[in-house]
């Protein structure tokens, strides 16, 4: 697929400057917001008027372009600027249709991100935009794989990026996805009740077909939309089967809601006794595009050799040279990515 | 190199609920753009829209629809899916089987229920029954789960492109060896959401939208969906053929959120990526699908990204003069037009094109013509500085 | 209330509408160009101004090309408020 060579992200641990892991920081609210920091590279001129998950996208991409140059944009967004939509709305009922200000629709849209990106670096080329829920990075990393397979000298910049937003939160809420009682981050996979905890952040990638210099490799990949864990079990069997050799980590995405344990655990009891397994929504919360984090902790494992002990599950290998992603969304969208370290 | 073949159509727009339908349309210079009528909005009759006269309820019916929390712009694309797929004609097997991808774009997505976002957004102690489908993905859900399409499902966002970007994506995942095959499209429907964001621009037109005309005033907006099925020459052995696709392009203007750059650069780069993807030279073009919202802004750069690229710019029409601009389904809708083209070997009337704009001096097809055509480029340019051409070719 | 104090409230609600971070009224000087350099606003905010002008001051301003022109300064808006108010009195008392 292609070579991961600089990443940036943005989530509910400090992870954009100094990178710490270790202390899980306690959420309010029950709410996993990000830690917004301050961005480098993006003109204040734009940066005025950009909701949260555009200035989180656009600044972790501008936290790499700033000396790179990539040959193409592709992030994967399932929410784009639901808030600026949401404002929008509200503005048209409380003016009712009257003369309304442009900015929130224009700023709402999912492309807004890439977009703006392209803009700022002035950049010609591949500017795509995928928003399929639980499979948005996943289609921005196939995509990207076929770009490179295509035109094997270039390179691109790729990620994920989720606001929480306060109107999405009650949306989803609403439908019933989160918790109501108050839970703690560190006490989420007791996996007592329906509901998770929402998340935000933003993962963005440079990759290409150079494994000089990589930091790691995104193998392959396998997309999966069933309810049935069985029928996910079973591709998860041929994914392995495809991708033969030991798996040193187990990256899953459970996230304490206890209707999606299933999948988890069919998935899991694939596994040996010699993998490690481990969690990563209790430290970035539940969100379309947090299976990016996924790779960016991936990547943070493979280049450090450690992965602090709040996100174990069972502890096994000391020495990480392969690890399985597996994550779902809502129990609709699954996904397997295997990033391995390059020698 | 295998070719990319098209062996199924569906399509349901302002001028017609099928493949037939569009075509006579095109051909008599039909517009299918009016009042709106299905839903209240302050602009119902100030502006025109392109507007399919079926209730939802209606759609529901045709469609067996009896699930809670279907949207609008889920049935529109429910029934031109419909249609390829039987057009085409495939097993369960082949639909249910994991090299079978489903990849669509639209723009609003259950966001078309505005009335019922605004109270589940910030009024409704319990959500609504669109409270699960707001999310533009959840189109392509529905279907997948309808059809048990086994393989990759995706959804594009990229403004008025979408859909043209969608078609390149399973065309891709065929040649990268991702699919075998791919049912390819788009949708969108009206809402007042995108009315009001749209005029808040001031980019609609009051009156019928005069594409590549120098008083053209604005765009109409549209509704509609369309999808393609897309798969290798040879493994299309005993289906119908309506035409290769032969050349695709995703480029970025990278100027304004909203508006095109003075050269066009973003449109240029598209349509000449294309045309090396599809391996022709310039003068091998017969005739351009434009993009041709009628904003001042678009048709101007359209046609000056044209004049840069053709020494002598072919034969070109805007059917959004038909159908009004539809947005995530543009790309698609006009995709199926330029099949029409190919497999007619016809051209379709630009509407109410009265006088050349000053400054570039071209005068699009004003006439229904018949016309030799081998290759036949479509253009979708969007918000974002998003622009994506298409090139379909006569098999 | 005098010409300063108006433009002052002026430069506040464009500072509001366009959510000019880290932009003072102070630095917003009375000729300073709005658009493309100066103030360096675009199209987009041209058209938050027109919304901003019916909603703060109940002027509208119906032609873009008129906008362009009235929405080029500090001086140049507070003509067209002032003519406008002018206008609206003269209309009252009629």
């Amino acid at each position: 697929m292609f070579y991961i060579h600089q990443s940036s992200c943005i989530s509910h641990q400090p992870t954009f400057n100094e990178v710490d892991l270790e202390d899980l920081k306690p959420i309010e609210n029950n709410l996993v917001h990000a830690i917004e920091p301050k961005y480098e590279n993006v003109p204040l001129g734009q940066l005025r008027r950009m909701g949260r998950a555009l200035r989180m996208g656009v600044g972790t991409c501008m936290k790499l372009l700033g000396t790179n140059k990539v040959d193409g944009l592709l992030i994967g967004t399932a929410n784009g600027g639901i808030e600026d939509s949401i404002m929008f709305l509200n503005q048209i009922h409380d003016y009712e249709e009257g003369r309304l200000t442009p900015t929130a629709f224009v700023q709402s849209t999912y492309n807004a991100i890439a977009g703006m990106v392209g803009m700022i670096t002035v950049n010609h080329g591949y500017n795509a935009t995928h928003v399929h829920r639980g499979h948005a990075f996943e289609n921005v990393a196939l995509d990207a794989a076929m770009l490179l397979k295509e035109n094997p000298d270039n390179c691109y910049l790729i990620g994920g990026v989720d606001e929480i937003s306060v109107k999405n939160h009650r949306l989803v809420s609403l439908a019933g996805w989160y918790r109501h009682d108050n839970v703690s981050n560190a006490d989420l996979y007791k996996g007592i009740a329906p509901g998770t905890l929402p998340g935000e952040g933003s993962a963005m990638f440079i990759v290409n077909n150079k494994s000089d210099n990589a930091k790691a490799k995104l193998t392959s990949l396998r997309m999966v939309n069933s309810f049935d864990e069985n029928v996910v079990k079973e591709q998860l069997n041929l994914f392995l089967k495809d991708n033969p050799g030991k798996i040193d980590l187990f990256l899953q995405g459970e996230n304490g809601d206890n209707r999606l344990l299933k999948y988890y655990t069919a998935c899991e009891g694939l596994m040996t006794n010699e993998t490690t397994a481990a969690r990563f929504k209790h430290a970035f919360g539940e969100f379309q595009t947090v299976s990016a984090l996924a790779v960016w902790l991936a990547n943070y494992v493979l280049q450090n050799q450690k992965l602090p002990e709040h996100f174990i599950k069972k502890n096994s290998t000391t020495e990480f040279k392969r690890i399985l992603i597996y994550n779902n969304y809502q129990g609709a969208q699954h996904s397997f990515m295997l990033v391995e370290r390059v020698k | 190199m295998s070719k990319i073949v098209v062996t199924g159509i569906g399509i349901i727009s302002p001028i017609g609920n099928s493949v037939a339908e569009n075509r006579a349309a095109l051909q008599a210079g039909k517009s299918g753009l009016t009042s709106l009528e299905l839903f209240a909005t302050r602009y119902a009759t100030l502006l025109k829209f392109g507007e399919i006269k079926i209730t939802n309820e209606d759609f529901k019916q045709q469609l067996g629809v009896t699930t809670k929390g279907v949207t609008r712009t889920t049935l529109l694309a429910l029934y031109a899916f419909v249609q390829a797929i039987e057009d085409r004609g495939f097993t369960n097997e082949e639909l249910q089987s994991s090299d079978t991808a489903l990849i669509n774009g639209n723009t609003i997505g259950g966001m078309s229920e505005s009335e019922n976002l605004y109270l589940d957004a910030n009024k409704n102690e319990v959500g609504s029954e669109y409270i699960s489908s707001y999310n533009l993905g959840t189109v392509n859900m529905y279907i997948q789960q309808r059809y048990k399409i086994g393989g990759v499902v995706n959804t594009f966002n990229t403004a008025c492109s979408s859909s043209a970007n969608a078609i390149a994506y399973g065309a891709r995942l065929i040649k990268n060896g991702f699919a075998k095959r791919a049912i390819v499209g788009g949708t969108d429907s009206l809402a007042k959401f995108t009315i009001n964001g749209f005029n808040s621009l001031g980019i609609l037109s009051s009156s019928l939208c005069k594409p590549f005309d120098a008083e053209r005033s604005g765009l109409n907006l549209g509704e509609g969906a369309a999808f393609l099925v897309l798969e290798k020459e040879e493994d299309a052995k005993g289906k119908k053929i309506y035409a290769e696709v032969s050349g695709w392009a995703n480029t970025n203007d990278a100027f304004h959120p909203s508006s095109l750059s003075d050269n066009g650069d973003g449109p240029y780069l598209a349509m000449k990526e294309a045309l090396e993807i599809a391996k022709l030279k310039p003068e091998k073009i017969g005739f351009v699908n434009a993009h041709g919202t009628a904003t001042e802004n678009n048709d101007e750069k359209e046609s000056v990204a044209m004049k840069r690229l053709f020494e002598k710019v072919p034969a070109f029409a805007s059917t959004k003069s038909n159908t009004g601009h539809t947005l995530g389904a543009a790309g698609a809708i006009e995709a199926v037009f330029c099949i029409l083209n190919l497999m007619h070997q016809e051209v379709y009337a630009n509407l109410r094109f009265e006088k050349t704009i000053e400054t570039t001096g071209l005068t699009p097809v004003t006439e229904y013509t018949k016309m030799n055509l081998e290759h036949v480029m479509s253009n979708s340019f969007g918000f974002g500085g998003n622009c994506s051409s298409l090139i379909f070719s006569k098999v | 209330m005098d010409r300063e104090q108006e433009k002052l409230i002026l430069k506040q609600h464009i500072i509001k509408y366009l959510n000019l971070l880290h932009v003072t009224p102070e630095e917003i000087t009375d000729d300073m160009p709005m658009f493309r350099e100066g103030l360096g606003l675009d199209s987009i905010d041209s058209i938050e101004m027109v919304v901003m002008m019916e909603r703060e001051y109940g002027l509208k301003i119906e032609n873009p090309k008129d906008g362009r022109e009235i929405l080029q300064t500090i001086n140049s808006m507070m003509d067209f408020i002032e003519k406008g108010r002018a206008a609206k009195a003269a209309e009252e008392k009629a």
